[in-house]
């Protein structure tokens, strides 16, 4: 694990460094919010659940949970999802031991 | 976004309900397919209605029996059956297709012609000579020509000095501006003014107040019988010294001059003729060449290459093919005349040529007599140059005695009009 943090840190630094954006070397999700309508999710793994209060979208590392009412998945391509609906929360659940 | 859904209308897209199973496995499988979802609703527990393309539709199958989901197609959406129904439905196409023609059509026609800008020359007069000129009430647009019916009105009616035909819509506008012809009826008052010049030799007033008398010489233009009477000069009352000026002076009087006036009038003329004259003339011989003008190229047809001619002198006529609206073919026909010259040399004696000479400066002069001229004398006198030359140069007087009257419409200024 500590070396999985290393390799982390330097990329963190190396992106620092060169003005990269952290979501293309760091395989980070980017979301965007408008305010409580919409979430677009760029960088996604796939979604694990989906029922219209609750969508778990996996991401890089963990999984991104979204709670709200009357979600709906409005587009979903390889590495976009956009969800709509009255979003409530957004929760970032670590799950590092995932398979 | 506009345009996948643009997209997805073409190719057509159906509404699937997916139930059972394992639906996140459904939808991730799809996903990483490259198979695109979009509007996907929960209905129930593990029940989602997804939208998806028609060509993705097959594939689909397979990853729903992975899956082990059920499908239910719900709504067929987009164009693909949009037609397939209106397969089902030819009379209706039918419908929308003779609606869209007949509507191109009656939009193409005229349909109504309004004439601007006319104030004495009436509608139904310049109605009629756009009609000549192919403008009526239901033309076809584009068999309208704008300058042709624009020079019709122009040409036949005189009282019209410049027309514009636009169209607007189905509406055609004539606008046309009249020329301002002093009103003559044949009524109004009028002066007699000389129409050239001359000696006035005869005068017969039948009314207005002759300027001029016999022995008088008048130059073009000028008024010889006017139309405006001076009243009559009081004569003034040898009981009173002062005029009285309470009495206002009664206004001249108007007429329509009308009158005889001959005068002698002079006309000078020239003729020359010389002695060899040398030049070129048809022969009558011909040579015509029918072409294909293509691309600034153009291709003989029928007729010689090169002309055989030594000289020549051609008359082309070119001929558009057919043209519509602003569409035409880059070809043209053109045929081509050459008449061949031949040099001819004439000599003339002198007395030859001095009789040419004088029926030549004669025939100049009575080009411009009027009909009714008599003529008094006729002068004709060779010009000598002072040395000998190869032209005969010759100068002719006509003298002439003629009705020189022309009548002349004015507008009194606030007196009183007499007929």
């Amino acid at each position: 694990m500590a070396w999985d943090d290393m390799r982390r840190k330097l990329k963190k630094q190396f992106s620092d460094l060169l003005e990269i954006p952290g979501d293309v070397l760091l395989d980070l999700p980017r979301i965007v919010l408008m305010g409580n309508l919409q979430v677009q999710i760029e960088n996604h793994r796939g979604i694990q659940e989906y029922t219209p209060r609750l969508v778990r979208i996996s991401i890089g590392k963990g999984m991104l949970e979204l709670t709200g009412e009357d979600l709906v998945l409005r587009t979903i391509i390889t590495d976009e999802i956009l969800v709509e609906g009255k979003i409530l929360s957004l929760n970032f659940v670590n799950l590092d031991q995932q398979p | 976004m506009f345009l996948t859904r643009l997209m997805s209308y073409i190719i057509g897209y159906v509404t699937v309900l997916v139930r059972g199973g394992d639906i996140e496995k459904f939808i991730n499988l799809a996903v990483s397919r490259g198979i695109y979802l979009w509007d996907i609703t929960w209905v129930a527990d593990n029940e989602i209605l997804v939208k998806v393309r028609l060509s993705a539709v097959r594939p689909l199958r397979h990853i729903g029996r992975r899956a082990r989901c059920r499908f239910y197609f719900q709504e067929r959406e987009g164009l693909p059956f949009v037609l397939s129904r209106l397969r089902r439905r030819k009379a209706l196409v039918a419908g929308a297709v003779l609606f869209a023609v007949s509507l191109y059509l009656l939009s193409s026609m005229v349909w109504f012609i309004e004439v601007r800008g006319n104030q004495d020359v009436s509608g139904a007069e310049i109605l009629s000579a756009a009609q000549r000129a192919g403008l009526h009430k239901g033309a076809m647009k584009w068999t309208l020509s704008q300058t042709a019916v624009e020079e019709a009105i122009r040409d036949q009616l005189p009282a019209v000095s410049w027309a514009a035909v636009y169209v607007e819509g189905t509406r055609v506008i004539i606008e046309i501006a009249e020329k301002t012809l002093p009103d003559d009826d044949g009524t109004g008052p009028a002066h007699l003014v000389a129409s050239k010049e001359g000696l006035i030799k005869e005068m017969l007033v039948l009314s207005g107040n002759p300027l001029v008398k016999e022995g008088d010489t008048v130059l073009k233009g000028q008024v010889l019988i006017s139309g405006e009477i001076p009243p009559p000069v009081q004569e003034e009352n040898p009981g009173i010294g002062v005029p009285e000026l309470a009495e206002p002076l009664p206004g001249p009087e108007y007429v329509r001059a009308k009158g005889i006036v001959r005068a002698r009038v002079w006309y000078d003329g020239y003729g020359e003729i010389s002695l060899v004259e040398t030049g070129q003339k048809r022969s009558g011989r011909l040579a015509s060449a029918f072409c294909i003008k293509l691309q600034g190229k153009e291709i003989i047809v029928i007729g010689p290459g090169k002309v055989p001619f030594e000289a020549f002198q051609s008359e082309t006529v070119a001929k558009r093919t057919l043209q519509w609206r602003n569409i035409n073919l880059p070809v043209e026909l053109i045929t081509r005349k050459h008449y061949e010259l031949v040099d001819f040399r004439t000599e003339h004696s002198r007395a030859e040529a001095l009789v040419l000479a004088r029926g030549k400066a004669l025939a100049g002069i009575r080009e411009h007599l009027p009909r009714d001229a008599k003529v008094l004398e006729e002068r004709v006198e060779e010009v000598n140059a002072g040395r000998p030359e190869g032209i005969i140069r010759v100068k002719a007087f006509v003298e002439t005695l003629e009705d020189i009257g022309a009548i002349e419409p004015f507008k009194p200024e606030g007196g009183i009009a007499a007929n």
